[in-house]
């Protein structure tokens, strides 16, 4: 593995913890370094404790560890919260001119910088955190010019009074550590490289996503962790001509999206769990009326309002089963930030191509955390966008009756019918809720119901034949030993191998990105000794389709704390459960 | 568009189900007339209807058209009409629909001057489900579901939509079918939500709020003179609980609908093959 440098910023709810942290990873990631962050963070604005930390290393870095080097600790609590990750090496800053007497372990360096009068020294108390970077930056030996990069992206908006003043707090901070402390025996020194990486979080992803593949209309209600789709859309989308409303619930949001989606716009809203739980009734209601639609939920722990600010893999059977009768819809599940871009974009040409609805369920870990990528990684000449079967003037004359009447909902044979957007001539039609025909209009006559049931599940086999419902691999291909995962898990999945290696355990990693339909597994399942369903929820919902899937029993590792999985704590689960025995058929 | 647009091609070959005699058919008329009458065109017109008898009403119309979920149709409404700001909307529903398990959407659709025109056919109970209570019922109106009358006061649709921040609000009559179908025009031609509470009877379920009822006691405010721009009159008529008034009670002439105070003004559904030109741009963004 490589050298890593693991830093961590902690404090209180509203001790500017978030942008604190941001700004070292953007600084980190502008030396070239690969950079993942991960948040620790209580359902609270002020007060609280919380914390954010990266993990950096010239090597691609996908996962969080237990260990910290560098912690700037702006209260006890975020030394005791760490005392398990700290090591003898590690060094804690903190302000012991404040009012706490830091307790510090005595085999970990304390660093005390009087943060806050440096800071006022450089022109503002509320610049004590910058100081720390500074400091931070002597006890790594990294360059504090890219702080310097990072603080004119932050600050640059603000003047370059603000922005100067916060690069002399940083020169401060480095400093003082300089002229009181001789750290050169801890041995940091944090390299750069050339590269040129972006940091962005997988709520971002989605956005960019959303507006890469052409979304228009956004309609949303704030919740936790899925509120970040739309502040980023929020004074972006309206650059390529589109819009995002702010509706009064949840209820209100799915319809406004549906009414931008039947108005012929791609469109799109995001919530979290207890939202789906009050847009489930209108996603009948698309599925029936064939409306293309891009639903994200960005999971959080639930049931109820849960954990609103842990993690969790709980909506699954939600978003494939939600709903009252029964409702073909596609659920697809990013598994990296990159993916949370790229299956956004793949959900717009799904929603149209077959006209239904489409989950994008990403998750907490997903939303919070950050990761570098090379730029090419989101290479917009690769989006590409296919509108389906939408017809214009000319085409509907084919799809007319005998007596001039738009057939919008045309049983096919690949279950597609055409679409009409407002505007097309001659293309009027209704579109209902209710069991219809293939003009739009209530039916309950027997023949018609099963047409029209038997004609939207058809597009579901049309597009399990068309489309490549893929599985990403990692691992030995050849090894016995199967675990299957999805959503954020991969990271920590991928970094568990080189634990497991190091163990002398091989296994096949499979991650997959499509819950609905998604990729057979059984000859994979068949092939193993031992299969493994990994994932952040008490019941094993993803495991049990695999089962259900292949016929077969498989293993399960849970985890239903409210934390992500880390990757040592992955191998040495896996380990254990290797060593299990297969649960009774 | 074309110029020579009748009422009729607003509307389906399907007969309308609703009882002989129900106030939703005038409704529908005035409705069907007033677009033609304002030159729209089934191509470039979009109905959102309710849930209930009332919202059947985009069955029987032929426009592009959509029948939602019970209480749901001004947000669908809102969601077209940003996508298109070039196709005329109207959004159709009963007074349980609208007032009831939609109320809040009323109050935010209103609030935010959509440009659309939003029809509710008030009967004063639940037509499809058979004769319940509404929030328009009087206090001592006995249903099925309220023997002895809800006691509690009916909401005033026409105050919480004052109060709401309404630029246009207006109420007609069925079967009052000049007058139901100028004040339609009206509110389709405001530029902003356009609010029509119609009275609607229900001849099934309602014999309090009658046909005759409301022939009697109407009294028509245009002919009294009343000046929709003055806000305080407007006020008096609204909160007057003792007469039942058709006519149209307030309109703000100043009224910029949401899209346009939101510099919204393309159709949204005209997109690019692949990702926007400049879309390396949101990468960058992240350096
Ligand atoms: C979520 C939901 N709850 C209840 C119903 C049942 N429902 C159908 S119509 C209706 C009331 C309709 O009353 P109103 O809006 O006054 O319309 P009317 O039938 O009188 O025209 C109800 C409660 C439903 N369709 N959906
Ligand atoms: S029940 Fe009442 S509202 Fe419904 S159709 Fe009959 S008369 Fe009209």
């Amino acid at each position: 593995m490589a050298e890593d440098l693991n830093w961590a910023v902690g404090g209180e709810a509203g001790d500017g913890i978030d942008s604190t942290g941001k700004i070292f990873a953007q600084a980190l990631s502008r030396a070239g370094r690969h950079v993942f962050t991960s948040k620790d963070f209580a359902s609270r604005i002020r007060g609280g404790y919380t914390a954010y930390k990266i993990r950096t290393s010239v090597e691609d870095v996908q996962s969080v560890v237990d260990r910290l080097d560098i912690l700037v600790a702006l209260t006890q609590r975020t030394i005791d919260e760490n005392l398990d990750e700290l090591h003898d090496g590690s060094a804690v800053i903190y302000d012991g001119e404040r009012s706490w007497e830091a307790e510090i372990p005595d085999e970990v360096e304390a660093v005390d910088v009087p943060l806050k009068s440096i800071a006022e020294d450089a022109g503002g108390a509320i610049m004590r955190n910058i100081v720390a970077l500074g400091a931070a930056c002597e006890i790594t030996g990294f360059d504090v010019e890219y702080l310097d990069e990072a603080l004119e992206k932050r600050f640059g908006g603000k003047g370059s009074k603000i922005v100067e003043n916060n690069k002399e707090a940083a020169r401060l901070g480095q400093e003082y550590v300089q002229e009181h402390y001789d750290l050169d025996h801890l041995g940091y020194n944090v390299e750069t490289t050339d590269n040129d990486y972006v940091l962005l979080n997988g709520d971002e992803a989605i956005g960019m996503g959303a507006i890469a593949a052409g979304c228009r209309f956004y309609a949303g209600y704030p919740i936790t962790p899925a509120t970040n789709v739309m502040e980023y859309l929020t004074g972006r989308i309206e650059d390529y001509g589109g819009h995002v409303v702010q509706a009064e619930d949840e209820l209100s949001a799915i319809n406004m999206a549906l009414g931008g989606a039947r108005a012929g716009a791609r469109s799109m809203t995001a919530t979290s769990g207890p939202g789906i739980d009050l847009m489930t009734e209108t996603f009948g209601l698309i599925a029936t009326s064939e409306t293309p639609l891009v639903i994200v939920d960005v999971m959080r722990s639930g049931p109820s309002t849960g954990m609103p600010t842990k993690q969790e893999q709980g909506d699954l059977n939600m978003t494939l089963y939600g709903g009252h009768g029964e409702i073909p819809r596609f659920v697809v599940a990013p598994t990296t930030i990159a993916e949370c871009f790229w299956k956004t974009v793949e959900a717009f040409n799904y929603a149209e191509k077959y006209q239904t609805p489409v989950y994008v369920v990403s998750d907490l870990a997903l939303a919070v955390t950050e990761q570098t990528f090379e730029p090419d990684v989101f290479d917009m000449d690769d989006v590409e966008i296919d509108r389906g079967k939408l017809v214009d003037d000319d085409e509907v004359d084919e799809w007319l009756d005998a007596q001039g009447r738009f057939r919008a909902h045309a049983v096919t044979d690949d279950g597609i019918s055409p679409r009409a957007k407002p505007g097309t001539v001659d293309g009027a039609h209704m579109s209902t809720g209710l069991e219809h025909d293939e003009l739009g209009r209530r039916t309950e006559e027997e023949d018609e119901r099963v047409q029209q049931v038997d004609k939207r599940y058809r597009k579901v086999e049309t597009a399990q034949n068309e489309e490549d419902w893929d599985y990403r691999e990692f691992g030995d291909e050849d090894a016995d030993n199967l675990v299957i995962s999805w959503g954020s898990n991969e990271g920590a999945l991928i970094e568990a191998l080189d634990y497991l290696e190091d163990d002398g355990v091989d296994v096949r990693v499979i991650s997959v990105p499509y819950i609905f339909p998604r990729p057979d597994l059984s000859d994979e399942i068949e092939a193993a000794e031992e299969t493994i369903v990994v994932e952040c929820n008490a019941t094993g919902q993803f495991a049990d389709v695999i089962e259900h899937d292949a016929l077969t029993r498989v293993k399960r590792i849970n985890k239903y704390t409210g934390v992500r999985f880390k990757a040592d704590e992955l191998a040495e689960q896996i380990v254990d459960q290797l060593s299990e025995e297969v649960p009774a058929q | 568009m074309s110029s020579d647009v009748r009422f009729t091609d607003f509307k389906s070959d399907k007969q309308p189900t609703w009882c002989p005699g129900c106030g939703d058919f005038g409704t529908m008329n005035g409705m069907m007339k007033g677009l033609a009458e304002t030159g729209n065109d089934p191509d470039n017109t979009f109905v959102v209807a309710g849930i209930g008898c009332s919202g059947k009403i985009g069955t029987y119309m032929h426009s592009y058209a959509l029948h939602g979920v019970h209480g749901r149709a001004l947000p669908v409404g809102t969601g077209v009409k940003m996508a298109r700001p070039d196709i005329e909307v109207m959004v159709a529903g009963g007074d349980g629909d609208g007032y009831s398990i939609g109320a809040g959407h009323f109050v935010h659709a209103v609030r935010r001057n959509v440009d659309m025109s939003y029809v509710v056919m008030d009967n004063r109970i639940y037509g499809l489900t058979k004769g319940q209570a509404s929030p328009t019922s009087r206090s001592d109106f006995e249903t099925s579901t309220t023997p002895e009358g809800p006691k509690q006061p009916p909401v005033n649709p026409l105050a919480l939509a004052l109060a709401s921040g309404a630029s246009f609000i207006a109420q007609s009559f069925a079967s009052d079918a000049l007058r139901h179908q100028e004040i339609i025009e009206e509110a389709i031609e405001h530029d902003g939500f356009g609010f029509v509470n119609v009275f609607s009877p229900c001849v099934t379920f309602n014999d309090v709020d009658t046909y005759d009822y409301f022939r009697d006691s109407l009294v028509d405010l245009q002919e009294e003179g009343h000046d929709p721009n003055d806000y305080e009159a407007a006020k008096e008529v609204i909160l007057d609980s003792d007469k039942e008034y058709q006519g149209v009670m307030y309109q703000d002439d100043e009224s910029v609908p949401y899209h346009e105070q939101h510099g919204v003004t393309e159709d949204m559904s005209e997109i690019p093959d692949g990702a926007p030109e400049d879309a390396m741009d949101l990468v960058r963004e992240f350096y």
